[in-house]
């Protein structure tokens, strides 16, 4: 397996190539589709995983070409580091699990080849972002799954919801990324160069202001593509897009990107104080205020979605904390219940028709397995001892509360919303009586396999938490144990609270709503978010660009094209005026002509002469 | 400028040629005109005569005044029978063609400024048999050139002229 | 001198009588003064000689060129009347402006 160490570009590459081949064959035979898609986790994985297991001995391989030379030449390279091998197994074994559930999912849909292709865009673009080794190579990855990811959300797109919703995610994340390419055009200016090694060594050398300027135009693009306030208001709306899409890109791995960033460019953030200081706040509001959107949500995708949004912010703090290593931890871990718990979402949409939770209920029973795997995956997000999330969420609460008290007790309120939120949602969708009038069924194995394979990773990744660290080469740690016992109790707490009060479902609901009713529907819209962005941002624009248009582009720039054509034409009106037929006429135009121009020639030289003169005379 | 005798005749013989071009651009009876064009090119062939050219002279009275002038008086009467009336011919003076005119004689004249006044005797190859060596020796194919010339011009008058008559 | 003078003076005559006149045979007349205008100044220049350096232009057969110049004239002229005739016979004037049929 060192072979495919030393050449790990083939894992990047493999699926790109793969993008046409599989649309072909899909066309061709349905079966090959998903067969051609899944090559590229696969090899993804074998290179993440061999690379995690080979103890890391000398430096990381990696490669490079030249790309365009010039006066700084800048090349397109790889590198395999730990960093980008977890990313690669975390990428290999989700996109893996969604080929095979989408078997299921996406079963009968007439998008069925294109739907494998992208996929294998995706593993494609997601592989070139982590293994790249220069920012800008970074950036190349980064624009490739902000592209798959829009065509994912559209993937329906004869919806208007969904093409409007893909639309939104790409404007939003635009935002984003026109922050990080101002840092990366301020990074090279600073340094000369794009590659991690050479950014890496000169940091020190860079002024302090640019430095804090560049990590925070880094962290807009971050944000953006992680949805952190306030550019969060893309995740959302971009659940219109298939369940198993919603898994893989908007929970997992893409939407982790941002998180990634960070802790590639770390060096670079570490000088920062201030814009650490930023990253942990924002993390910590966005944790705080999303979770608490996710509490009200009648549809089981979207409170997922805030879930991502809310979990996002935990990483995000950890990060402003100081503690990639257990950012990264948490990353994993949760990319393992999340993906679960979308899959699962995915099988429960599939087998009852409905994602409204309030025509669910009592799933449990006609769907088991979907059943018992969401339950590991809603303990792992809850933060449920001996499972998953609870190990690296408990780091994290350690490590932020470490850096800002205040910070620490906004996540520890979070955790408890989530614990909240996420037993309203597994009650409300699997236990009490079933209010829906459809005929709930278990999907295959296609779909109950990936379901198993994540449920198991959801129990037992917590424990690869010192592997994780010892492959990023970061120091690890062990649990606090204060730590540890009071995300416990609030663990419980969230979830025995949410039990008793969701004991009538739909009806607990119902009050709720009429007790704080304000209250409930702020949340419910998202604390108008969208009504913000609306009316500060895209009237505006709109009405400036219509303005523009009207008084600027119709008036003065046709104007001046159509004025220039019939100034040519009046032009040509009064040349034809020569055409007059008289022959004469015209044989004394060509006597004058020539008298005209012997006279030129003969007097040129005393024309040059006065030309002279008057430019002299001028100062010229 | 010495006003001797030689002088005087160019002198006289120059200025009949201007007044009666003049003449031809300017009077408005076709007649008239034709008189005009043959005194003209017969004080034409006395400033060749002068200039020593005793051949051209001759040939421009033969051909010139013999040839073209009869052939446009011809032309003329052919031109009244369908005309009505004695013909008025009009000449629509104005200053651009004048300017014109005037123009093309300055620049012209600057142009040959360098030409001394003297008379330095006939050019040469004027004698007959030296006129024959030439055209059929140095410049035999310009004069077969004339010739073929002549023959086309013989039956584009004859297809012209001749064609359909009413 | 006089003699390119008084030369030069009938061809731009001649010129003006072309622009001028109104009649075809008007034209055609002036065109004949023209071209007795230019043989008149072959011939005053080829017995002149340069003020400047005393050398006599266009030393040889002179009149040769000046026969093949009267040759052209007087085929010209004639091809010019016989177009006189015709066009006279056809459209019954021979004036200039009510022949025109091209316009701007």
């Amino acid at each position: 397996m060192t072979w495919l160490i030393d050449n790990a570009w083939i894992a990047v590459a493999l699926p790109f190539i793969l993008v046409v081949p599989t649309w072909f064959a899909g066309r061709l035979n349905k079966t090959l589709a998903p067969v051609m898609a899944a090559i590229g986790p696969l090899v993804l994985m074998a290179a993440g995983f061999s690379a995690i297991f080979s103890n890391g001995e000398g430096d990381p391989s990696g490669g490079s070409i030249s790309w365009i030379p010039g006066a700084t030449d800048i090349h397109a390279g790889w590198m395999l580091d730990g960093l980008t091998a977890v990313m690669f197994a975390v990428v290999g074994v989700i996109a893996l699990m969604v080929v095979v559930f989408s078997i299921g999912y996406m079963h009968g849909d007439k998008g069925w080849a294109r739907y494998f292709m992208l996929l294998s865009l995706f593993t494609g673009s997601m592989s070139l972002l982590v293994a790249a080794d220069s920012i800008l190579i970074l950036f190349v990855g980064w624009e490739l799954v902000g592209a798959c990811s829009y065509l994912l959300i559209g993937f329906w797109f004869e919806k208007p919801s969904a093409a409007a919703a893909a639309v939104k995610a790409f404007m939003v994340t635009r935002i984003g990324d026109a922050g990080l390419l101002l840092g990366l055009a301020l990074l090279m200016r600073e340094v000369g160069s794009f590659g991690f090694t050479e950014v890496f060594a000169a940091v020190e050398t860079i002024p302090s202001g640019t430095v804090t300027a560049i990590a925070l135009l880094l962290f807009v693009g971050a944000a953006g593509k992680s949805a952190q306030f306030p550019l969060h208001i893309w995740l959302p709306d971009a659940m219109e897009g298939p369940t198993p899409v919603s898994a893989l890109i908007h929970a997992a791995t893409m939407v982790a990107a941002g998180v990634f960033l960070i802790a590639r460019m770390w060096p670079v953030f570490e000088a920062s104080e201030t814009a650490l200081v930023v990253v942990l706040s924002i993390g910590a509001f966005t944790a705080l205020a999303s979770a608490s959107i996710a509490l009200v949500q009648r549809d089981i995708k979207k409170v997922l979605a805030y879930s991502t949004i809310s979990q996002l912010g935990f990483m995000f703090a950890a990060l402003g904390a100081g503690a990639w290593g257990i950012a990264m931890f948490h990353l994993v871990t949760h990319a393992a219940f999340k993906a679960l718990l979308f899959l699962g979402s995915g099988s429960v949409i599939h087998g009852s028709g409905t994602q409204d939770m309030h025509e669910m209920g009592g799933l449990r029973h006609s769907m088991p397995i979907t059943a018992t795997t969401w339950l590991l995956g809603a303990g792992a997000l809850a933060g449920v001892p001996p499972l998953a999330g609870f190990f690296s969420k408990d780091e994290v609460l350690h490590a932020v509360f470490g850096a800002s008290p205040v910070a620490g007790v906004m996540l520890a309120v979070a955790s408890l919303m989530t614990a909240f939120y996420i037993t309203r949602a597994t009650k409300l969708t699997f236990f009490g009586a079933y209010r829906g009038d459809g005929q709930p069924h278990e999907g295959g194995l296609s779909m109950t396999g990936p379901l198993m394979v994540l449920g198991l990773g959801a129990v037992g990744l917590g424990f690869f938490g010192h592997g994780i660290a010892e492959v990023l080469g970061e120091h690890a740690e062990s649990l606090d144990p204060v730590t540890a016992i009071v995300s416990t109790a609030i663990a419980l707490i969230g979830i025995a609270s949410a039990w008793w009060i969701y004991r009538e479902d739909v009806v607990a609901d119902l009050r709720l709503q009429s007790r704080v009713g304000r209250i409930w529907d702020a949340a419910a819209s998202g604390y108008g978010a969208d009504a913000v962005a609306e009316r500060g941002f895209i009237r505006p624009v709109m009405s400036g660009s219509r303005a523009l248009y009207e008084r600027f582009e119709r008036s003065v720039v046709d104007g001046a094209a159509e004025g220039f054509a019939r100034a040519v034409n009046g032009l040509g009106r009064i040349l034809s005026l020569l055409q007059n037929g008289d022959g004469q006429w015209y044989g004394a135009m060509l006597g004058a002509g020539v008298v005209i121009m012997l006279a030129v020639v003969w007097s040129y030289d005393s024309i040059n002469l006065w030309a002279a003169n008057v430019s002299s005379w001028m100062g010229w | 400028m010495s006003f001797d005798g030689p002088f005087m005749i160019q002198l006289a013989l120059g200025v009949v040629a201007l007044l009666t071009a003049l003449a031809v651009v300017a009077v408005r009876e076709i007649t008239r005109m034709a008189v005009a064009l043959g005194v003209f090119l017969l004080s034409v062939a006395g400033l060749f005569l002068f200039y020593g050219a005793s051949f051209l002279a001759a040939a421009e009275v033969f051909v010139y005044v013999g040839g073209v002038l009869v052939l446009m008086l011809f032309a003329i009467m052919l031109v009244q029978r369908t005309d009505a009336g004695r013909a008025a011919l009009e000449s629509r003076h104005d200053i651009g063609s004048a300017s014109v005119a005037i123009g093309l004689f300055v620049m012209l004249t600057v142009a040959l400024r360098g030409v001394s006044n003297r008379f330095q005797g006939s050019p040469a190859g004027s004698s007959v048999p030296e006129l024959a060596d030439v055209l059929m020796g140095s410049r035999l194919v310009q004069y077969e050139m004339a010739g073929l010339l002549l023959l086309v011009a013989l039956v584009a008058v004859i297809v012209i002229a001749g064609g359909d008559e009413q | 001198m006089m003699g390119v003078l008084v030369s030069v003076a009938v061809f731009c005559i001649g010129v003006y009588g072309v622009l001028t006149r109104r009649d075809i045979v008007g034209v055609l007349a002036s065109v004949e003064v023209m071209l007795a205008g230019a043989m008149l100044a072959l011939v005053a220049i080829a017995s002149s000689a340069d003020s400047a350096t005393g050398v006599r232009p266009l030393a040889e057969s002179i009149e040769a060129v000046g026969l093949l110049l009267l040759v052209i004239a007087a085929s010209e002229a004639a091809v010019g009347l016989a177009l006189l005739v015709s066009v006279a016979r056809r459209r019954g004037v021979t004036r200039i402006d009510e022949l025109q049929e091209v316009k701007g």
